[in-house]
């Protein structure tokens, strides 16, 4: 090819990006590759489907036109400078109207700062760390928040369990499962429980058997692992071979097929306290799961059927405000009023954090089988 | 109840995956004055080639999985060093130095993309009862595969020992170490001596790798952490010194063992290398290693 052919590459490269005007773009971060991409890929798979199902009735109507929808993903491989790059990204350089994310607490609480100062809402799945949504006007979520979780494993413990004992093992550099896990100590105790151990490790570490076996002498009857799906099966697998034999609990960090891929039986006779249940009833989640069971074959799991339900949220306040508008948009997601959801009906009442209940789950055979639900 | 003497195995356990990865470090520094950095990832390596081997080869025998993932991770080590640090042999050692380094960015980012991201555990092949003499007596919950893993890693660094200081190759390489540039003059090959360091280094990390993926999990980046933990384990013990890095191993995994258990798992790295950088300050070369004077 001549040389100066090729100096209009450039220009037929800005040809094909540019976008069409009848275009809204909605930026989302997930871990799409690191060590939990496995909630990354619930996340693509839920918004394919919102993307599927919004533009085949046309796009989303603004004002008296239908506008065709784009989500833009971005990896932000659960870390949280790589999230705050993507945040960045998505808002300087694709100019998103909004943005669905991050996943994991830390993640969400390096981007959200950048979305609040630029102004563009944020609707977060998956982050239940309290601090994601305080004092920032952008920032909502779709899920409850650590607090609640951790009370109602709590809950759990001293009642159903009859517990009167417990021990937490988590990990300390991570800001979810040490919020969770503060909570949880402090509720139990509260309940009228002893914590016997209360011990951390590291992001990464794989030996966890010095806390184990010092939980291990104080004879715990409940384990609490708050920590994530790829963790909590080899802390189990280590506690057994140990000997500890309390029964284990855990939180929505639990939430993927992954976690019985890697335990196997080890996992059998736990319990997790969780956003959704693809046993329950309502209609709504009814049709998301045959839907997505049909399309990807796997069960959603709580953070597809979070992706689905925030996009899902974004989408009605487009709609409502009735313009392309990041601030306007912003002020309809906070007049958000029982929002029929795949994970239950969203309200903010004044903050981005929604009132809703959780359910507890027991792993059977590998299964995830609806045990209980709370409500606040 | 006290657990103290389920500490010490869990220490021993962690101590002997170090000494594994921690001897190769030291045999490649005490031959060729080179610190591997890939050499954490080796480790890695040979814990996924333990997992390959496991899952496609299920009907292979433990004691004939072992040696076989271990050849094969020998065949990479060597591999690595003909490729990419022989050439560099006279060249500065800061580019040698770098050049290992972007070796184990490359084995880092060749398993996560061959194998995948995600964290896995080696089917376990050895039996995971719990001892019951330990438990009758001493009151210890041990179980068979953490006492195995023991003794295997303890006699594989026996028959080391034996190969170094009885065999003829051995001599060669004590010799290499000693002086590498007179030796060669006396009839040593001096480039068969260090292939020879390479692949034991590789496949006694190969061993810690499967013994890792039994006892705790692998994944694509887990020879960094380890690896810098088994390197200074070396420097504590001595670098260059086969006992010294043994020796090193052992007291960095008692140390955070202890630590955990009597103190805090928050403090667990923090005291733990508090304590070793007060025992470097008492003895700089490392608790077996030779002060080496540079001649002018």
């Amino acid at each position: 090819m001549r040389l100066r052919y090729l100096s209009l590459l450039p220009l037929l490269a800005l040809a094909a990006c540019k976008p069409t005007a009848q275009e809204i773009k909605i930026g989302v971060s997930a871990p799409t590759t690191g060590s939990i991409s496995a909630t990354g890929q619930s996340a693509k798979n839920a918004i394919a489907l919102v993307q599927d199902e919004i533009n085949a009735g046309g796009g989303v109507k603004v004002g008296d036109k239908q506008v065709k929808v784009r989500f833009i993903i971005e990896d932000d491989e659960d870390k949280p400078e790589s999230a705050a790059t993507v945040f960045q990204k998505l808002i300087n350089q694709d100019k998103v109207l909004a943005i669905v994310g991050s996943y994991t607490s830390k993640c969400s609480n390096a981007g959200a700062p950048i979305a609040e100062a630029a102004g563009i809402p944020v609707v977060s799945p998956w982050s239940t760390n309290p601090n994601v949504t305080k004092g920032r006007k952008f920032i909502f979520r779709a899920c409850f928040i650590d607090p609640f979780q951790g009370k109602v494993v709590a809950q759990f413990a001293t009642g159903k369990l009859k517990a009167k004992t417990g021990a937490v093992v988590y990990d300390v550099a991570s800001d979810y499962n040490k919020g969770i896990a503060e909570v949880f100590r402090d509720e139990f105790t509260k309940m009228g429980g002893k914590i016997v151990g209360f011990e951390t490790y590291n992001t990464k570490d794989t030996d966890f058997s010095a806390q184990l076996t010092k939980i291990k002498g104080s004879n715990p009857d409940v384990l609490f692992l708050p920590n994530y799906f790829n963790e909590v099966p080899l802390q189990l697998q280590q506690a057994r071979k140990l000997g500890l034999n309390a029964v284990v609990l855990g939180a929505d960090g639990w939430d993927n097929p992954e976690l019985v891929k890697l335990g196997g039986k080890v996992m059998d006779g736990a319990y997790f306290s969780n956003h959704y249940s693809p046993d329950v009833d309502a209609p709504i989640a009814k049709t998301f799961i045959a839907k997505y069971t049909t399309r990807f074959g796997i069960v959603p799991d709580a953070a597809a059927a979070l992706t689905y339900d925030s996009a899902n949220l974004i989408l009605k306040a487009v709609a409502t405000a009735g313009k392309a508008d990041s601030k306007a948009i912003r002020d309809a997601l906070a007049a958000t009023s029982g929002f029929p959801g795949v994970t239950g009906s969203i309200t903010y009442g004044g903050s981005g954090d929604p009132v809703k209940g959780a359910v507890v789950i027991k792993v059977e055979n590998g299964k995830f089988v609806f045990d209980s639900a709370v409500n606040p | 109840m006290d657990t103290i003497i389920q500490q010490l195995f869990n220490a021993a356990q962690l101590g002997a995956v170090y000494a594994l990865i921690a001897l190769g470090y030291s045999m490649v520094y005490g031959i060729i004055r080179l610190i591997n950095f890939a050499h954490g990832d080796i480790f890695m390596v040979g814990g996924f080639v333990g997992l390959l081997l496991t899952t496609r080869l299920g009907w292979l025998p433990f004691y004939l999985l072992m040696p076989l993932a271990m050849i094969l991770t020998a065949l990479a080590g060597v591999a690595v060093e003909r490729v990419a640090y022989r050439r560099l042999r006279n060249a500065q050692r800061m580019s040698v130095v770098i050049t290992t380094l972007g070796v184990g960015i490359f084995l880092e980012n060749f398993v996560r993309l061959t194998v995948g991201p995600e964290t896995r555990q080696i089917p376990a092949r050895l039996p995971s009862a719990p001892v019951h003499w330990l438990q009758q007596n001493l009151g210890a919950f041990v179980t068979w595969d953490k006492l195995l893993i023991i003794l295997i890693s303890l006699a594989l660094m026996a028959v080391l020992w034996l190969v170094v200081n009885r065999t003829l190759i051995g001599t060669a390489m004590r010799a290499v170490a000693d002086n590498k540039d007179v030796v060669p003059l006396m009839g040593v090959n001096l480039n068969l001596i260090i292939t020879v360091t390479f692949a034991i280094g590789s496949a006694l990390a190969a061993a810690g790798g499967i013994f890792y993926g039994q006892a705790y999990s692998i994944d694509p980046y887990m020879g960094i952490d380890l690896g810098w933990k088994a390197f200074i384990a070396a420097v504590i013990g001595g670098i260059g010194s086969i006992e010294g890095a043994v020796l090193g191993s052992f007291l960095l995994a008692g140390v955070e063992v202890i630590t955990v258990a009597y103190l805090s798992s928050n403090l667990k790295n923090g005291i733990a290398f508090g304590l070793l950088i007060l025992l470097l300050l008492v003895w700089p070369w490392g608790i077996m290693g030779k002060p080496t004077l540079k001649k002018v």
